[in-house]
């Protein structure tokens, strides 16, 4: 197999170490917002198994809103992200309530179906209204990277993984110390249970949904300003967040974050290292490896059954 | 049961199809296939919104040979399957005698065999690979130049920039690839050491592996050639990194408005190789066409930045009605014979056709003219 | 009565050249078909085993690019040293080659099925796909990747007496197409009434109940992929050259949902739904070509599968045939319809 873009000889590359730093850093910062769209979408899938096809629309939905407020509202920068996160939640309680509470008693492929329906349908109503140009965001960040050694960071970037950071923190308390966080964590190990032990597990769905297309739609509101908005932003962000959770397993936060990360230092190094053209390729390798040799995932203590 | 559902089904189809076309309107049809959406999206809109201007023009001047003329535009949705698809229904469904497309090489170059097949000249306004007019189809009127031609153009700025090493970061598909290897020839022949060749795929959004490789080859000199929409990432991106290298882009769809827009500080340095100067248009060899396309494209309060994209749309709609009227008809053999005699003038310059190909089976091509910008200070400059 | 409509139907579908009057209405006939050939291939692993990939549109794209690069030819650089040069091999021999290509990548599928079931099933054959369509887009010294591979030839017989016959523009495709989508019909008839075909459905009605009861679950599986991916790849085959020109964006996840969303509509595990379905979504959205731009059309067929999942759970056909059936049962037995019991049906598990 030939491949693409070998450059010359390592003696005349520059120092090596450095180039790996500045992957380093360019993975970490990815592995943050990766993060985000894994945990989202493995407390999605965990608590509700439900294969959510929306998930990536709702990552391309917060980018659009921060599209919109930031671009043609003009609204500050900050404040709009906080909307798209606010926005972000609120569709996924109203995807959740319209859509899927009816079909509670309906087998993973009907939801699923509805799911796909739904994707179809968000995102031609958004290449309809904002047409298929890709748009950018200008962010209030200076220009000028930051330097460390010789490893450059755009501030924006920055700006993200710390934001990423702390909302992964967020969710971590949402999860673990707050009531609803239990109850969701109850409904995950024993749906029926929880339901005897008066837990109102209608909520419980319609809170999980909400948070995971929030931290979805917060994903996309950092990275859009970053990179570029378009309609067909979503899928990519939907197939790696399905790399994330299975990689992680199941319903596990803790496996997605860390997920999250190994995705995104596998991209870097694969795109730096291997071949440039594979770097989105990386998530499938992985989600496929990972299905042949350890199917539960790298962290799941709880036994998956299909 | 099924064979009631079915039959309603069929009947409704039947009709549709059976049911004759809408009542024909005395116009004469030009078929344009263009990327609306997809990776390309943002040039093939701009392209198709200058061909519209000179639709409107040319209507309001009488139209040709008596009769208004018709743009039938159909979205190739950037995909080489899809442009055959558009070719296929504009032939075969619109019934239109020429064509103009479809922007992308890959795109124009899946078109080709359609038009062989069924005998219907098409205009190429903004495809640069040499491939086009090499491959011996006598149905391809190009006027926009090649990558070959572009290269050059650009190799007495060698020496005046003083190139020593050059790296290329092209789009993986033949707009991308057959343009690094046009510059990459043209500067070895000039010289220039040749440093790293990288590709992306047209629709990547994360260039940091590429632009990691190239900062470390050490170039003075980078060439990019893709869309608009990547080179506003590439530029941000080699911003990140501190890419102290020199950037120029080639093939004409790099809109600096644009870049200068949502690339901010970022764009400032870089130097952009385009077939129309918006901001200087005395620089032009027609200045008074340049500067009314201008003023009406700026009335309809189209963006900016995408002049230096537009005027292809223009260029190619007046060129194919010179030879529909040169013609004398719209009939697709006709046109194809006086398109070659046409001469017209252009936004981007004067529009003539040379033979270019395999004996017997050339070619058309224009030989257009070339311009060197620069980005500083946010604005654009002359060079 | 069923035999008439069957053969009726085949009546408008073979004359149908006699009478369409745009070649264009053709061409989308031809599309349609094959599309709704990749549908029953669907339908028999998505509405007769249970399972679902919606990787389906990688077999489709593998035995489009398989018949191609056979038909075309085309060189590996193995090592530095050695090239495997395969030259241009005729268009039938390619056609075979692209079918077994896709049943191999079928078996290895249905095989890793067996370790993976349900939700994570899915993404394993999304996942597949994606790579598929990666490496198609990536290997370009072989798949030309965004370039694509051009000018591929049509298919072609040598009939014995006429010499090579090539199926070359829309008529001959047309009847090509029916040929190969009348053989898929069958082939599928056959095997969903025989023992495999009620093995199938056994595993998709209770998996654990079918394997306590001795079916060799993981076989019949296996075999349904492997028949559904050979469909496909025949059907990607007959694309390729069709349309002459094969990109990687045959993979793109929307192929598959097109697929699914016939297989759905129509009626999953039914013979005729996928037909019924692939006629909706393959003919529907030329018609509605000029009244509603692309993107106001797929907006309708997102809400149409919410639509059709809430309202008719199992399908058009099954629906009609619910309706029928219930009314044919009313006339027969005298009773009012209006009345409040339901009639005394065996409750169906899904």
């Amino acid at each position: 197999m030939v491949c693409k873009g070998r450059g010359p000889a390592p003696r005349d590359r520059g120092n090596p170490l450095e180039q790996l730093l500045q992957h380093g850093a360019n993975a970490l910062i990815l592995g943050g917002t990766y993060a985000l769209l894994g945990i989202g979408l493995t407390l999605i899938f965990g608590i509700m198994r439900v294969v959510n096809f929306t998930h990536g629309e709702l990552y391309a939905f917060g980018a659009y809103m921060m599209y919109l407020w930031v671009m043609r509202l003009h609204v500050n920068f900050f404040v709009a992200l906080l909307l798209a996160v606010a926005l972000g939640v609120a569709l996924g309680a109203l995807i959740e309530y319209v859509l899927l509470r009816r079909l509670r008693s309906s087998d993973i492929d009907t939801t699923m179906l509805v799911m796909i329906g739904a994707w179809i349908a968000m995102q031609n109503t958004e290449q309809l209204i904002w047409s298929g140009v890709a748009q950018s965001i200008s962010a209030p960040f200076p220009s000028q990277p930051l330097q460390i050694g010789h490893v450059y960071i755009g501030w924006d970037r920055l700006f993200v993984f710390v934001t990423a950071l702390a909302l992964i923190g967020l969710a971590y308390y949402l999860i673990n110390r707050t009531k609803l966080g239990k109850a969701m964590r109850a409904t995950f190990q024993d749906r029926e249970t929880a339901m005897l032990m008066g837990i109102d597990v209608h909520l419980v769905n319609t809170a999980t949904f909400a948070m995971g297309s929030g931290l979805a739609a917060a994903a996309g509101a950092l990275l859009g300003p970053v990179f570029v908005v378009q309609p067909s932003m979503g899928d990519l962000a939907s197939l790696k967040a399905f790399a994330i959770v299975i990689l992680g397993g199941l319903g596990n936060i803790t496996g997605a974050t860390v997920g999250g990360f190994i995705l995104a230092f596998m991209e870097e190094l694969g795109a730096g290292y291997i071949s440039s053209g594979f770097r989105d390729g990386m998530g499938f390798l992985v989600i496929i490896l990972i299905l042949i040799f350890r199917p539960t995932g790298l962290f799941a203590q709880k036994e998956r059954i299909g | 049961m099924l064979f009631r559902l079915s039959s309603i089904v069929l009947a409704m189809t039947a009709t549709a199809v059976l049911a004759g076309p809408a009542l024909a309107q005395e116009t004469i049809k030009i078929g344009v296939t263009e990327p609306l959406t997809g990776a390309f999206a943002a040039s093939g809109n701009y392209v198709t919104q200058g061909a519209r201007i000179a639709e409107d023009e040319i209507n309001k001047a009488g139209g040709v040979l008596g009769k208004k003329i018709q743009l039938i535009v159909e979205d190739n949705k950037s995909n080489p399957t899809e442009a055959v698809a558009t070719a296929e229904k504009l032939i075969n469904s619109d019934k239109v005698p020429v064509m103009m497309g479809a922007w992308s090489s890959t795109l124009t170059l899946a078109v080709m065999p359609k038009l062989e097949e069924y005998k219907i000249p098409m205009l190429v306004e903004t495809s640069s690979s040499d491939k086009i007019t090499t491959s011996g189809n006598p149905y391809i009127f190009r006027i926009s130049p090649t990558s070959g031609m572009e290269a050059r153009a650009f190799t007495p700025l060698v020496k005046k920039l003083g190139i020593k090493k050059a790296d290329f970061l092209a789009t993986n598909n033949d707009f991308g690839l057959g343009a690094s290897k046009a510059f990459s020839e043209m500067a070895k022949n000039a010289g220039v050491k040749i440093g790293v060749v990288e590709t992306m795929d047209p629709n990547a959004t994360d260039f940091s592996a590429q632009l990691a490789k190239i900062k470390a080859s050490g170039g003075d000199t980078l060439f990019v050639t893709t869309a608009v929409e990547q080179i506003t990432l590439i530029l941000k991106q080699a911003n990140d990194l501190q890419l102290k290298t020199r950037i120029i882009t080639t093939g004409g769809s790099n809109a600096p408005d644009q870049l200068i827009e949502q690339a901010g500080a970022a764009a400032n340095g870089s130097m952009h190789l385009v077939f129309f100067t918006p901001w200087f248009p005395d620089a032009v060899k027609n200045p008074e066409i340049a500067k009314k396309f201008v003023s009406i494209w700026n009335d309809k309060k189209y963006n900016v930045g995408g002049l230096t994209e537009g005027f292809r749309g223009w260029d190619g709609i007046y060129t194919i009605v010179a030879g529909i009227k040169a013609a004398g008809s719209a009939d697709p053999a006709a046109i194809t014979k006086a398109l070659w005699n046409v001469k017209v003038k252009g936004i981007n310059g004067d529009i003539a056709f040379i033979k270019q190909g395999p004996a017997g089976k050339e070619s058309a091509q224009n030989v257009p003219s070339v311009y060197l910008v620069k980005i500083e200070g946010g604005k654009v400059v002359r060079d | 009565m069923r035999r008439l409509a069957t053969a009726a139907w085949l009546l408008v579908l073979v004359s149908a050249p006699l009478w369409l009057r745009s070649p264009y209405f053709l061409h989308v006939l031809i599309i349609t078909g094959i599309f709704t050939i990749a549908a029953m291939s669907l339908n028999l692993l998505l509405g007769y085993t249970g399972q679902l990939s919606l990787g389906h549109v990688a077999f489709f794209g593998i035995g489009a690019y398989t018949s191609a690069l056979m038909s075309l030819g085309f060189d590996i650089d193995l090592t530095d040293t050695f090239k495997l040069v395969v030259e241009p091999k005729p268009v039938a021999l390619s056609f075979a080659v692209a079918i077994a290509a896709s049943a191999l990548f079928g078996w290895l599928i249905g095989r890793l099925s067996f370790k993976v079931r349900g939700a994570y099933f899915v993404i394993v054959s999304l996942s597949f796909a994606e790579v598929v369509r990666l490496v198609a887009l990536n290997w370009v010294s072989l798949t030309q990747g965004p370039m694509a591979l051009n000018n591929i030839p049509p298919v072609s017989v040598w009939l014995p007496g006429i010499g090579e016959y090539r199926f070359l523009g829309k008529v001959p495709n047309y009847y090509l197409m029916l040929a190969v989508a009348v053989v898929s019909y069958v082939v599928i008839a056959r095997l969903v009434r025989s023992r495999a075909g009620r093995a199938m459905i056994a595993l998709r009605e209770n998996e654990a109940l079918a394997t306590s009861v001795g079916v060799d679950v993981t076989r019949y599986l296996v075999l349904a992929t492997i028949v559904s991916a050979a469909m496909a790849g025949a059907a990607g085959a007959l694309y390729a050259h069709y349309v002459r020109i094969v990109d990687p964006d045959i993979f793109l996840f929307i192929y598959t949902v097109t697929m699914v969303i016939m297989v759905v509509t129509g009626g999953k595990g039914t013979l005729a739904g996928p037909i019924v379905g692939g006629i909706i979504f393959g003919i529907v959205p030329q018609v509605l070509r000029d009244m509603a731009g692309p993107e106001v059309q797929w907006i309708i067929y997102g809400i149409l599968m919410i639509v059709i999942v809430y309202f008719l759970p199992k399908g058009i056909v099954p629906a009609l045939r619910d309706g029928l059936q219930r009314r044919r049962h009313v006339r027969d037995a005298g009773i009012d319809p209006l009345a409040s019991a339901p009639p005394a049906e065996a409750a169906q598990r899904r």
